[in-house]
């Protein structure tokens, strides 16, 4: 009998034997992984429902008319340039919180706070590029949500937004373009909207964590594990901005 | 009287699960350490590819999305986004540091998007041929002239 014991002891105990978590993750970064990952189906649905609005459509905006401008430089024709700038933001603030999370794992407090300042100002960068980009684009449609649904707004006002391979199918049928226009603009503003919704709260978590890292809470604690949550949220809102990057700038 | 009544209200809180990090978190003292290094000079390499694969991206964007087949440049833009997102995920989020068993709860739900996608896509492509080939289309145009 005790021999058996001694055997079954000597192998591997299975995972889901029970005693241990067969996960080997907390409870809380677990759930903020269960979090994301219903935030990333809702986020799925706005770029889907987008896709097939776009499907649905005979003409579409093209990105390279209607994201052509940059701050400050006039009426030069910068394609994706900006937009490309917000990426580049956004992309270095996520090292910058990788950078965070590491120096967490080592403990290592002095590290933390700064990594997690730079992430805040990447953050604050970011969402600057947005405002000016929600302002320039208002003044371009008259409005954020609802624009073009007058069926007698001229067609100058819209045109622009258009390739030159589809103006004839715009100006033969002036209406299904405005049509486009007013969904590419409302499901624009709903999306990247939503998105810096998150960008902001995310801001707003770093700048939490970084209070409670300058006080020692986490060093009190033994480990910076709050500090690797708000990377995952953070890492998500970046993931979310390649998907919104490809499917309205690219595609 | 169980063990854990002798415990402080914060060591129930977080500390007890502070045992429960994935292996790679643990053990970890000197940030000097060649471990270390490693682990940051790899976080560096994933942010030039993520830089090199967007300025590609925005490259072609910019002066081929005119003359290139629309699927040929969907599978080109959807290919390296999700090459972005997995180095995204399993880099800088450590998916790839965790349990099989965790990666793969964490990734199933997201085959939806599977059928997702090709449902809606497909139904609004359905959609654009019948109101392309409906006479009523015509007549709201005319009417609103």
């Amino acid at each position: 009998m005790s021999q058996t014991t001694v055997v079954t002891a000597a192998k591997e105990p299975s995972l889901w034997a029970g005693g241990r978590s067969p996960y080997n993750v907390s409870y809380g970064k677990m759930m903020t992984w269960f979090f994301l990952l219903s935030d990333a189906l809702t986020f799925g649905a706005f770029l889907i429902s987008y896709g097939t609005t776009r499907f649905f459509s005979a003409v579409w905006p093209d990105a390279n008319q209607v994201f052509k401008s940059f701050p400050f430089a006039g009426e030069h024709n910068l394609p994706l340039l900006f937009v490309s700038l917000m990426t580049f933001i956004l992309i270095m603030s996520s090292v910058t919180m990788v950078l965070a999370v590491h120096a967490g794992h080592y403990g290592d407090k002095k590290n933390v706070a700064k990594w997690l300042q730079w992430t805040i100002v990447g953050g604050i960068c970011f969402l600057s590029c947005q405002a000016w980009e929600w302002t320039h684009l208002h003044a371009e449609c008259g409005g954020l949500w609802g624009a073009f649904t007058d069926v007698n707004t001229p067609v100058d006002q819209f045109r622009h937004f258009f390739s030159e391979k589809s103006l004839p199918y715009v100006d033969a049928h002036p209406l299904v373009a405005m049509q486009s226009a007013h969904g590419f603009f409302n499901y624009f503003f709903t999306i990247t909207g939503f998105h810096g919704g998150h960008v902001t709260s995310g801001v707003i978590f770093n700048i939490l964590i970084l209070v409670n890292t300058v006080n020692g809470v986490y060093e009190r604690r033994g480990h910076y594990e709050m500090v690797e949550k708000v990377g995952l949220y953070w890492h998500f809102v970046d993931l979310v901005w390649v998907f919104v990057f490809t499917c309205f700038y690219l595609l | 009287m169980s063990a854990h009544h002798s415990n402080s209200i914060q060591h129930l809180y977080e500390g007890d699960q502070s045992k429960l990090y994935s292996g790679v978190m643990q053990h970890h003292t000197d940030v000097n350490s060649d471990e270390s290094k490693a682990q940051v000079k790899k976080i560096w390499k994933i942010f030039w590819i993520l830089l090199v694969i967007t300025v590609s991206e925005v490259i072609v964007g910019m002066f081929y999305s005119h003359n290139l087949n629309p699927a040929i440049k969907a599978f080109f833009f959807l290919g390296l986004t999700l090459l972005k997102a997995g180095y995204i995920v399993a880099v800088f989020m450590h998916l790839g540091d965790e349990f099989k068993g965790f990666i793969v709860t964490v990734l199933i739900p997201l085959v939806l998007f599977v059928w997702f996608i090709i449902a809606f896509l497909a139904d609004g492509g359905f959609w654009l041929r019948m109101n392309e080939s409906s006479p009523a289309r015509h007549t709201i145009e005319h009417v609103a002239k």
